[in-house]
């Protein structure tokens, strides 16, 4: 074993490069250690003596030297987080070095120390991490736009179960278009009382076939999710007038309670009908059965104390206690639901109903669609046991008066 | 003497324009009943000649009236016409005519010769 001295050998020993310069001479090593030799795959026999301009490219060795003399000049410790000298077979090596300025003691030098450290390794983990992180990014953004192609499908099946409802509602006002046309075809006689109470009711079909179609038609949009300040109120409207046939058909008294004051909601109109429409749908099928089939409909402001009522001590998903929310609240008197299917509800294709009555995406879909919106979807027995509950909670901007102005909302 | 028709359809502005356009149209006693629950009450009190009844109604569908009416010893035998706006009726093209037990039936939008027509022929004035 060759004798060394006790900071020789801790130098060659650390996991760090050490090297320092003469400033008085040119800049030439005068330290060099074993980590030193391993980064730059110099010998230290071959670097002290020598400057950077003899070991490394021009180009490296004018920064080398701008930096040192910063250093002199600053009189302090100066770091660089990361640099790149040139490996053995032409990779890059990623340095990060301080630089200290000393005056040796017993000789007065002005030297120049430098301690690097490679962080190759880090920044290789870290250029890989990026670009894992841009591929899930992307994987994510993949899979969002698959989620609203699915949510889409899922309109479309609700749109053809719907058509056959939706075309009976435009034909009412259209048989009442041809009793007017028809009466008037006779010649009008201005002294006929009947002539004006036609065409008022003329008129009202025509508002009311457009209105039901419009609807339709805003439904059945392809759009991104864009959301806009809405009042519930008017959503409903929108979906009982699409459910219109299926109510009647199935006899089922609808109640509705929202309080006018109730605060705006973010919404995206068309996807948010898709939701109660979906549950406004499941909510007769359960009631097929009952005797005197009843839907209540009811929002309110709430603030969220820290358990969903009736629902044992399950925590809200995304919404702390405190939070102000809109709550909206379907109760049907249906079969309610079975204790085994509970949990099974919101899985995709679960379903109870026959084929072609339902492929159980509903649901599913409804619940995504929510989340999209920041809020939750439950499912789940009356406390009474007479029937379903489904219950939205949805986010509100405390300060509505803003929202309304800072968004400019299509109408 | 008149004829008595009974209009029993929820649409309640169809029903008004439809008794005008039929008491414009010829010698016809017209009533209204919006409530399918109670078209066999007003039925029994008006006693019509020929009744129009409507297909999906809220309460009783027009199926479950006629089957009220049938069950009546005076009321079976008022010829019924049925009107429905059901695409399932698709087949039934306009003007066209179907018979759907012992009633007829006609799509809505109805055409409303053809409604006097068959009106005719139900009450044996043809
Ligand atoms: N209001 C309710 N009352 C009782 N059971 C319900 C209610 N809503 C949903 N369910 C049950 O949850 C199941 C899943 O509902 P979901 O809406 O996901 O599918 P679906 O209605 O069967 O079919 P789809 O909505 O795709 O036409 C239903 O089949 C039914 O058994
Ligand atoms: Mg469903």
């Amino acid at each position: 074993m060759e004798p060394l001295t006790l900071v020789e050998s801790v130098l060659d020993n650390l996991p760090v490069a050490v090297f320092a310069k003469d400033a008085n001479d040119d800049f030439r090593f005068v330290l060099w250690n074993k980590k030193q030799e391993q980064i730059t795959t110099v010998k230290a026999s071959k670097a002290v003596g020598r400057d950077d301009y003899d070991l490394f490219s021009e180009e490296s060795a004018d920064y080398f030297r701008s930096v040192d003399k910063a250093v002199l000049k600053r009189g302090k410790l100066l770091e660089v987080p990361e640099e790149i000298i040139e490996g053995k077979d032409g990779q890059d090596i990623h340095l990060r070095t301080v630089k200290i300025p000393v005056i040796e003691e017993e000789t007065g030098r002005r030297l120049v120390v430098g301690i690097s450290e490679d962080i190759t390794e880090q920044v290789q983990s870290r250029a890989k991490l990026e670009s894992l992180n841009k591929n899930l990014l992307e994987t994510n953004q993949e899979l969002q736009e698959t989620q609203l192609q699915l949510i889409q499908a899922e309109k479309l099946e609700s749109i053809g179960r719907l058509a056959a409802g939706v075309a009976h509602e435009v034909k009412n006002p259209l048989a009442l278009l041809l009793l007017g046309v028809d009466y008037l075809s006779g010649g009008i006689d201005p002294a006929d009382p009947n002539v004006e109470t036609i065409l008022t009711q003329m008129r009202e079909a025509v508002d009311r076939a457009d209105r039901i179609v419009r609807g339709l038609v805003d439904f059945s949009s392809q759009r991104a999710l864009t959301r806009e300040p809405v009042q519930l109120h008017a959503v409903i409207d929108e979906v009982l007038l699409l459910v219109k046939h299926e109510l009647t058909r199935s006899n089922t008294k609808v109640s509705v309670s929202i309080p006018a004051d109730l605060p705006h909601v973010f919404l995206d109109l068309s996807k948010f009908e898709q939701v109660v429409i979906n549950l406004v749908i499941n909510a007769v099928h359960a009631m097929s059965e009952s005797k005197s089939p009843r839907l209540e409909i009811m929002a309110r402001a709430e603030k969220l104390s820290d358990v969903i009522k009736n629902q044992g001590a399950r925590k809200y998903e995304v919404f702390r206690s405190g939070d102000n929310v809109v709550t909206l609240e379907l109760i049907d008197n249906g079969c309610g639901i079975d204790s085994g299917d509970a949990s099974r509800l919101f899985d995709p294709f679960f379903t109870t109903k026959a084929t072609g009555v339902g492929t159980g995406l509903g649901l599913s879909v409804a619940r995504k669609i929510v989340q999209l919106h920041g809020g939750e979807l439950h499912v789940s027995d009356r406390p009474d046991k007479k029937g379903a509950i489904a219950k939205l909670i949805l986010p509100t901007k405390v300060d509505t008066g803003k929202v309304a102005l800072t968004s400019n909302f299509p109408k | 003497m008149a004829r008595k028709i009974l209009l029993v359809d929820d649409e309640a502005g169809f029903t008004q324009l439809l008794k005008m356009n039929l008491e414009k149209s010829g010698d016809f006693e017209v009533t209204i009943e919006n409530d399918s629950t109670k078209a066999i009450a007003t039925a029994r009190s008006f006693q019509p000649d020929v009744v129009l009844l409507d297909v999906v109604m809220p309460g009783m569908d027009g199926g479950d009236v006629q089957a009220q009416f049938q069950s009546d010893s005076i009321l079976n035998r008022v010829p019924v016409i049925m009107l429905t706006a059901l695409v399932d009726s698709a087949e039934l093209s306009a003007g066209a005519v179907a018979q759907s037990g012992s009633s007829i039936v006609l799509p809505k939008p109805v055409d409303l010769s053809l409604l006097l027509r068959v009106i005719d022929e139900a009450t044996g004035a043809a």
